[in-house]
């Protein structure tokens, strides 16, 4: 437990160094609209992470996540654009998310294959559902319905924000309050065990799936009311971030544990990173190497921290 | 039994294979032809070598993966002729694009071996280090300057056999079924893959040897390099892009367990003409490329449920 609060500490520190280092640097970095901008960036990632945060905790990962958020998109975006009702437009995201996420629940749980090379197959299957859905153009000038939803300002923060933070309440409550979330963590520490001690492990397996999809089909409805296009290649990297995210936010890869705080600052280190280096010049080009860099950074160092941590310990019982 | 499971698979494949060509007979017959078969064994050329190297790093077991060989091949070329361009003598191009394969590959295994860091995150961050790396380092453009004696050898031919083809895939798959069937590094790998621990405790040098096949599978990514450099004439930065999972699909489809120690190069090399081939007709059909990325991950997720369904009778 003192692990996670100076896991979310230091990633705290972090964040803030790196606000004052880019805003000394960058002078168009401290302005009060950039960092606006900063945070509306992050919303997408901030949901699709959270999935990300159940699936690693259980021991299994999807990167498939950005596309499956691009296939919401879509739909939304044709929804949008053939003028459906608002409360239609809203469901759509969230329910194709789900649907496929019991998609890829099923074929990784029933079909017992790893969760990465599974949803490996996936991504190119849907990044190719996508790209003839949009009939090789892309989708924009979408109407701004939802983005005026999101940035709506009438309680005392941004509709957005405030669906982000109940998502994260909602699982918060759900994995310390509900048998759903301790026999989770149970599996991500021993599935053999869990299996062995009764639990459902297929069911909460599968039902982690659905969740994660529908987190990334109600990404889709941000990321449509944020950027109001649809691109080819839409969420490309984003499974990238996403699991970057989740690693820096002291996640175990092996699952078993999981921080969703650190999750939320491990998204906005990233995206501090991503903005800022831009702004002082970086192309753009080189975000995929930061983010995989600060994957394989944070990696390494807690190996060698956890080795250090472990001589010093022998050498004070000797 | 594991013989009978072995050729069970080759055969699969093989009729797999003689059916997708009964296919492309009926419904593009002009498809069918030498320079057709000169392409796919062109397009094989790359994806053998990397689904050997792939297949031997699955086969050791240990939830050995790698998914940063299209990364390492996409930064090799790049990185390559880049040095060329620096000013390093041309000759030494091939050697370069194979050792920088070798560190690359060589990172992947420190990671895994000293580290004991979990393969698949690894290689999943190196595969975007590597593939960023490359995007990065040319702003996305190609760089030409190939010297003509690689292009000559890159696109020459030996009837309808391409030349790289004949001078480097056949000598590494035959090198490979030596090591893999008549070595002691053979049986220590199949050792591994069955069981990691009692591998071990044996006094296999397991994590030696596993160094060494993260290594061997870069070195043969940097080869791939070579060879699409002299093919295409320029270092693409996105040359590697999709390698990953063709080469996956390929070692499952070709009976290799994804938990190691099941299965044969053999069958890897008959799943690369099969995917090669439905890649090579689907192109020459005038069907978008895109459909190629959804067609390899549906033959992928087909591949593991298959192999999922022959381990669970076997």
């Amino acid at each position: 437990m003192t692990l996670q609060l100076g896991r979310e500490a230091t990633l705290a520190f972090a964040c803030a160094c790196a606000v004052l280092i880019f805003a000394s640097f960058a002078p168009a970095f401290g302005t009060a609209g950039n960092l606006t901008a900063i945070l509306r960036n992050s919303y997408e990632l901030w949901l699709i992470a959270l999935g990300m945060t159940l699936l690693m905790a259980m021991g299994a990962i999807d990167v498939s996540v950005g596309v499956v958020m691009g296939l919401s998109a879509l739909l939304i975006g044709k929804a949008l654009a053939g003028g459906l009702p608002l409360g239609a437009v809203l469901l759509i995201g969230p329910l194709a998310g789900a649907c496929i996420g019991l998609v890829a629940g099923l074929i990784v749980v029933i079909g017992q294959i790893p969760a990465i090379v599974a949803t490996l197959g996936l991504f190119g299957v849907f990044r190719t559902v996508i790209f003839l859905g949009l009939g090789g153009q892309w989708l924009s000038g979408l109407p701004d319905t939802l983005t005026r939803l999101i940035l709506w300002d009438g309680l005392f923060a941004p509709l957005g924000l405030l669906v982000i933070a109940g998502a994260n309440l909602a699982v918060w409550t759900a994995l310390r309050a509900t048998p759903y979330g301790v026999h989770l963590l149970a599996i991500g520490n021993d599935e053999a065990r869990a299996r062995l001690m009764g639990l459902a492990v297929i069911r909460i397996r599968i039902a982690t799936f659905v969740i994660s999809g529908a987190l990334c089909g109600l990404a889709g409805i941000f990321y449509v009311a944020i950027y109001r296009n649809v691109t080819t290649t839409i969420g490309a990297n984003i499974a990238l971030e996403a699991i970057a995210a989740v690693i820096l936010g002291g996640t175990a890869i092996f699952g078993g544990r999981c921080s969703l705080l650190g999750t939320l600052l491990g998204v906005l280190l990233l995206r501090i990173l991503q903005n800022g280096l831009l702004l002082m010049g970086v192309p753009s080009l080189w975000q995929t190497v930061v983010t995989g860099g600060l994957l394989l950074a944070v990696l390494i160092s807690e190996v060698v921290a956890g080795r250090l941590s472990l001589s010093r310990r022998r050498r004070q019982r000797t | 039994m594991k013989a009978l499971r072995d050729n069970l698979v080759l055969a699969m494949l093989i009729a797999l294979w003689v059916g997708l060509l009964a296919l492309i007979a009926v419904t593009q017959p002009d498809i069918l032809s030498a320079r057709t078969l000169t392409s796919v064994l062109q397009f094989s050329t790359i994806l053998a070598l990397v689904s050997i190297g792939l297949g031997l790093v699955v086969l050791a077991g240990g939830a050995g993966i790698d998914l940063s060989v299209g990364g390492v091949v996409s930064l090799s070329a790049v990185l390559a002729m880049l040095a060329q361009s620096a000013g390093m003598p041309a000759q030494f191009l091939p050697v370069l694009c194979i050792g920088i394969g070798l560190v690359l590959g060589g990172f992947n295994g420190l990671l895994v071996t000293r580290l004991a860091l979990y393969p698949l995150i690894v290689t999943l961050g190196t595969f975007y280090l590597y593939s960023g790396l490359a995007l990065a380092l040319t702003g996305g453009a190609a760089l030409a300057g190939v010297p003509d004696w690689a292009l000559a050898f890159g696109r020459g031919k030996w009837g309808p056999i391409p030349l790289p083809f004949l001078t480097l895939v056949i000598p590494v798959i035959l090198l490979a079924l030596l090591i893999v069937l008549g070595t002691a590094w053979g049986t220590w790998i199949l050792a591994m893959g069955n069981d990691d621990r009692a591998a071990h405790l044996s006094g296999i040098p397991v994590d030696r040897v596993r160094l060494v096949l993260y290594c061997v599978t870069g070195g043969l990514a940097g080869l791939a390099a070579f060879v699409s450099l002299a093919w295409l004439g320029s270092a693409r930065p996105n040359i590697g892009v999709n390698l990953e999972l063709e080469a996956l699909t390929a070692v499952l489809l070709g009976g290799v367990a994804i938990t190691g120690g099941r299965g044969g190069l053999t069958g890897v090399l008959a799943a690369v003409f099969l995917v090669v081939t439905l890649k090579t007709a689907l192109l020459q059909s005038g069907i978008n490329t895109v459909w190629q990325t959804g067609a390899i991950g549906l033959l992928l997720i087909v591949a593991l449920l298959a192999n999922r369904f022959s381990l669970s009778k076997g």
